[in-house]
């Protein structure tokens, strides 16, 4: 009975807050750590929850989390101290796993080369792990490739920065984004490459180099627009179930 | 039937008492984590009716208390507003809204706000 009176309050109080929060229209929702632009101070929010700022978020370290923008760089970068996972290339983060989300919010990460985030990948065969490393070999949504001309841009944001980046000594999966078919961006490999020996020193901005003499490896990412047929693409995806591996969610 | 009268009053009396120990656990645990939450004072602002406010560290704490948890849900919205153009925060814990604001910028790094509200 109680519930039944209470309900046009709460109503009221939703409208209410809804309204009132209006008022403050320079706050920017962000949910999740995530680096502060050095014009606020620098260094990074360790703020794990939904929370506001007065500075807004850029457009390719952040995506859409139900109206607020989390984070999809790399936090080390920025001098995060907290625990972390080291990835190559391009992968899937799913996001409602990570903040404890019911909605499912898969994201993509467009870093090239090693990288660190704060979360580990999903369980499952999307990911190996070979040194320590993850490596995705999954099958993306079509978003990916659709968003990564104008997302991979991402790279140009941490060649100039400065940090202890991972170091990977092992070979990636033949599964791995990174060199499959229909994935991998256009590579330009030099004979004599000695095999199981991977010392990217950075991450770049969409060219990837890797020199243990006497050998070279490059990888170019290609860059484009950012609206695909007038949608603006920030490459996400839902609801989207991957097709001929015989699994549903992923 | 003579039991049923004294249920419903103990009922009543455990749920005054749940809306206010909920308060006051969530300042006793914010104490257990090392944090110095200030006393709290009632305060009249638009976010409910039954708020509390004061610091914790440096930071400007507000604490109301709903009957429901959805009601307290429903105000994280009118929280932000109270924490204003800064840093902050309004979660709902239960039936209890906590709303932190950073106004002295003195949690740049956001750690105490992270440890007040987890």
């Amino acid at each position: 009975m109680r519930s039944i009176y209470l309900v046009p309050l709460v109503l009221a109080a939703a409208v209410a807050g809804t309204a009132v929060a209006g008022k403050g229209s320079k706050q920017v929702r962000y949910h999740g750590i995530h680096p502060v632009p050095k014009s606020e101070g620098g260094g990074l929010c360790y703020i794990e929850g939904p929370h506001v700022h007065i500075f807004a978020a850029n457009k390719l370290e952040y995506r859409d989390h139900r109206g607020a923008n989390y984070f999809v760089g790399d936090p080390v970068a920025y001098g995060y101290d907290g625990p972390k996972h080291t990835y190559k290339g391009h992968h899937p983060i799913h996001v409602h796993a990570v903040i404890g989300d019911r909605d499912e919010d898969i994201e993509y990460c467009y870093l090239d080369g090693p990288h660190y985030h704060s979360f580990a990948p999903p369980s499952g065969p999307d990911f190996e792990v070979r040194g320590g490393v993850n490596f995705y070999v999954g099958t993306p949504a079509p978003v990916y490739l659709e968003a990564r001309p104008a997302l991979v841009k991402v790279n140009a944001v941490y060649t100039p920065l400065t940090y202890e980046r991972p170091v990977v000594t092992v070979e990636p999966p033949s599964a791995w984004i990174g060199v499959r078919a229909g994935f991998a961006p256009a590579a330009v490999v030099v004979e004599g490459r000695p095999a199981a020996v991977v010392v990217p020193g950075r991450v770049r901005a969409g060219v990837d180099v890797v020199v243990p003499a006497p050998s070279l490896e490059v990888n170019i990412g290609v860059g484009a627009g950012v609206f695909i047929d007038g949608h603006h693409h920030h490459g996400k995806h839902k609801k989207w179930r991957k097709r001929g591996r015989g699994r549903g969610r992923w | 039937m003579r039991a049923l009268p004294l249920l419903l009053v103990a009922l009543v009396a455990c749920g005054d008492s749940a809306a206010g120990g909920s308060r006051e656990a969530i300042i006793a645990r914010w104490k257990e984590k090392g944090l110095t939450p200030s006393a709290m004072t009632a305060a009249k602002v638009d976010v409910g009716k039954d708020c509390q406010s004061g610091t914790v560290d440096k930071l400007d704490v507000l604490l109301c208390v709903y009957p429901t948890d959805a009601e307290a849900k429903a105000a994280e919205d009118a929280g932000l507003a109270w924490v204003g153009d800064t840093t902050g925060m309004a979660q709902a814990k239960g039936s209890v809204l906590i709303v932190v604001a950073d106004r002295k910028k003195s949690d740049p790094s956001g750690r105490t706000i992270n440890q007040m509200m987890k």
